[in-house]
C-alpha cells in the first residue's frame, strides 16, 4: 500500500511538470492568433501559462503578439528550431536571426537556431541580423 | 550523311532569323538545353514527346517554349525544373514533375524571376515542391494548367500557385489540388483569378495574405483542409464562387481576418462546418449567397462592424448565424431564413414580426462547446423558443426587421 501511494504521488508529481512543449500537428492545428492552420515547422512557436495551458501560433509574431494583447500569464515560450523539421526549443536556449531574405508565414521573419555557430553561419547566408530574446521580445 | 543534314539544318536555322529549333530523338538537337543554347531573343522551341532528365533548365532568352505530345521534364527530386529568367517567355505543353525537395530555398516546377509578360499554358505539373511560382513578376498569364502534388498532414509542401509581390496576374482556368494552398497570394495587386478548380488542398484552396485590390470569380473550392482564407486584405471582391465541403473543427468555408471593403456577391457556402467565420473585418456587402447545409452558415465575432448582410439565402443550417459577443455593429436585412416562422398578413413578401437569426443555442455552444451534446433536447428547444420572444441572453438588437417569406431565386 505503501509503494502504491509513492507511485502515485510520483505520477502526479510528474504529470505535474509540465515544462516539456507539446509537438505541433501540422496542417491540421490553428495559430491561436491568426487562426491560419499551421504549416510550417520551421516557423511554429508556442507558449505555456502558469496555470499550464497550451497555446500554438504559426509565427513567433503570432506568439508574441498574443502575449502581449491578452493578459495570459507566459511561463515559457517555445519555437521552432529553423534547421530541423517541427521541433520546438525554449527560447531561453535559442539564438535568433531576423529579417534578410527569412520568409515565416504571417511576417514575423523570425529564424531560430539552438547554436550560435549556426546562427553566425545562416547569418551571412539569409542576410540577416542577429538578434537575442530580448530583442526579439521587445520589438512587439 | 546525317551528320551533314544535321550540319546543314544548324547552318541554315542560324542564317535564316533562327525562326524554330526542333528537340527530340529524330531530330539534330537531342537535348533542350543544347537548343537553348542555340537559341536567340524571339526563337521558338518545340519539344518532342519523350522524357528530358536535364537538371534545372533556365530559359534567359525571349523565346516561345513549346511542347509537342507532352515532353516531360523531369527534376528527379534534385532540382527546380524550369526557370525563368526573361521576359515574354511563353511556356506551353509541358509535362513538368519531380521538383527539388529540399524545403530551404522552395525549388519549383516553373519559377519566375521579376519577370514581366511571362504566359504558362496548357501544362500538367505532377508531383512538384511548389508548382508554379511568380516572384516579382508583373502582367503575367497562368492557364489551363494541371498541377498535381501528393501532399500529406504532418508533411511540408508548397503551395500549387504561388504569388509573391507581383501585379497585374491572371490566373484562369487551372485545376489545382494536394498542394499546400491551392493559390497563394501575398503582396500581390491588381489581379484577377478566375474559372479555377481547386480541391483536396493541405490547408486552403485560396490564401490571400497583404494583397489589395484582387478579384476572384466562377472558382470552386472543394474539400481543401481549411476552406479558403482572405487576410489583412482590403478592397477583394468575390462572386460566384462555390466554397464546399470543408469540414473539420478549424475548417470554414471562407476565413475572412482583417479585411475591409470587400464585397461577397453570388456564392454558394454548402456544407462546410462554418460557411464564412469573420474576425476583424469590416466595411463588407455579404449579398445574394447562398448559405446551406453548414453548420454554422456564418460565425461572426465581436471584433466585426458596419458589415451589411443582404439578400442572402440560409437553408438547411444547423446555425445560421454565431457570435461571441452581445455587441451588434452589423446589419442584417432581407435575407430569407427557412427557420422564420413568422407571418405575412399583407402579402408584400416580407415576414411583419422581426426575425432573431441568433438562438440561444448557438449563443451557448460558443461559450462552453460541449453544451452541443444537448442539441435537439426538449429543454433547450423549450430555451430557444422563450428566448425568442424574450430575448435575455441573445442580443435583442440582432435583429433582421424585414425577413423574406420566399427564398430568393439564387
Amino acid at each position: 500500500m505503501k509503494y502504491f501511494f509513492v507511485i502515485l504521488i510520483t505520477f502526479f508529481v510528474i504529470s505535474c511538470n509540465s515544462n516539456q512543449p507539446k509537438p505541433i500537428k501540422l496542417n491540421s492545428e490553428n495559430c491561436e492568433f491568426c487562426k491560419m492552420t499551421i504549416a510550417n515547422g520551421k516557423f511554429g512557436a508556442e507558449l505555456i501559462t502558469t496555470k499550464g495551458r497550451y497555446y500554438k501560433f504559426d509565427d513567433a509574431a503570432c506568439m508574441l503578439q498574443y502575449a502581449k494583447s491578452n493578459q495570459v500569464m507566459v511561463k515559457m515560450f517555445f519555437v521552432n528550431d529553423y534547421l530541423k523539421e517541427n521541433e520546438l526549443i525554449p527560447v531561453e536556449k535559442s539564438f535568433f536571426l531576423k529579417g534578410g531574405t527569412i520568409s515565416s508565414p504571417m511576417r514575423g521573419n523570425i529564424a531560430t537556431f539552438s547554436t550560435s555557430k549556426e546562427q553566425k553561419e545562416f547569418q551571412a547566408k539569409l542576410n540577416a541580423e542577429a538578434m537575442t530574446w530580448e530583442q526579439v521580445y521587445n520589438s512587439y | 550523311m546525317k551528320k551533314i543534314i544535321g550540319i546543314l539544318f544548324l547552318f541554315l536555322i542560324s542564317i535564316s532569323n533562327a525562326k524554330t529549333i526542333r528537340v527530340g530523338s529524330s531530330f539534330p538537337v537531342k537535348k533542350v538545353k543544347q537548343a537553348l543554347q542555340l537559341a536567340v531573343d524571339g526563337d521558338t522551341i518545340i519539344v518532342n514527346g519523350g522524357v528530358y532528365k536535364e537538371g534545372n533548365i533556365l530559359i534567359n532568352k525571349k523565346i516561345i517554349f513549346l511542347g509537342k505530345n507532352f515532353p516531360i521534364l523531369d527534376g528527379q527530386r534534385k532540382f527546380e525544373v524550369i526557370s525563368v529568367n526573361a521576359d515574354n517567355v511563353v511556356i506551353k505543353g509541358f509535362k513538368i514533375i519531380n521538383s527539388g525537395y529540399a524545403s530551404l530555398d522552395d525549388p519549383c516546377g516553373i519559377k519566375v524571376y521579376d519577370k514581366s509578360f511571362v504566359k504558362i499554358e496548357n501544362n500538367i505539373l505532377d508531383n512538384n515542391f511548389f508548382g508554379i511560382y511568380l516572384q516579382n513578376s508583373r502582367n503575367c498569364l497562368i492557364k489551363n494548367n494541371k498541377i498535381t502534388a501528393y501532399g500529406k498532414q504532418e508533411q511540408l509542401i508548397g503551395n500549387g500557385i504561388h504569388c509573391w509581390k507581383s501585379d497585374n496576374l491572371q490566373i484562369i482556368a487551372n485545376k489545382i489540388s494536394g498542394h499546400r494552398d491551392g493559390i497563394y497570394f501575398e503582396f500581390v495587386t491588381q489581379s484577377i483569378i478566375w474559372r479555377n478548380i481547386s480541391n483536396k488542398n493541405i490547408r486552403y484552396g485560396l490564401h490571400f495574405m497583404f494583397s489589395n485590390d484582387d478579384s476572384y470569380i466562377t472558382n470552386v473550392f472543394k474539400n481543401n483542409g481549411a476552406g479558403v482564407a482572405v487576410m489583412f486584405t482590403k478592397n477583394v471582391k468575390m462572386y460566384n464562387n462555390y466554397f464546399e465541403e470543408n469540414w473539420g473543427d478549424s475548417a470554414y468555408g471562407l476565413l475572412l481576418k482583417e479585411i475591409a471593403d470587400s464585397y461577397i456577391f453570388n456564392n454558394k457556402f454548402a456544407r462546410n462546418t462554418s460557411g464564412i467565420y469573420m474576425e476583424g473585418t469590416s466595411r463588407i456587402k455579404v449579398e445574394k449567397n447562398v448559405f446551406e447545409s453548414n453548420g454554422w452558415g456564418m460565425k461572426i465575432q465581436a471584433s466585426c462592424m458596419e458589415n451589411e448582410i443582404v439578400n442572402n439565402n440560409y437553408l438547411k443550417n444547423t446555425f445560421d448565424i454565431s457570435t461571441n459577443g452581445s455587441l451588434v455593429l452589423n446589419t442584417f436585412n432581407s435575407n430569407y431564413w427557412d427557420k422564420y416562422e413568422g407571418y405575412d398578413l399583407d402579402k408584400n413578401g416580407v415576414g411583419d414580426v422581426p426575425y432573431h437569426p441568433l438562438s440561444l443555442f448557438a449563443v451557448l455552444t460558443e461559450k462552453t462547446p460541449s453544451a452541443m451534446l444537448l442539441y435537439r433536447s426538449f429543454m433547450i428547444t423549450l430555451l430557444d423558443k422563450s428566448e425568442k420572444v424574450l430575448p435575455s441572453i441573445t442580443p435583442d438588437n440582432f435583429i433582421d426587421k424585414t425577413p423574406l417569406m420566399k427564398s430568393l431565386p439564387l
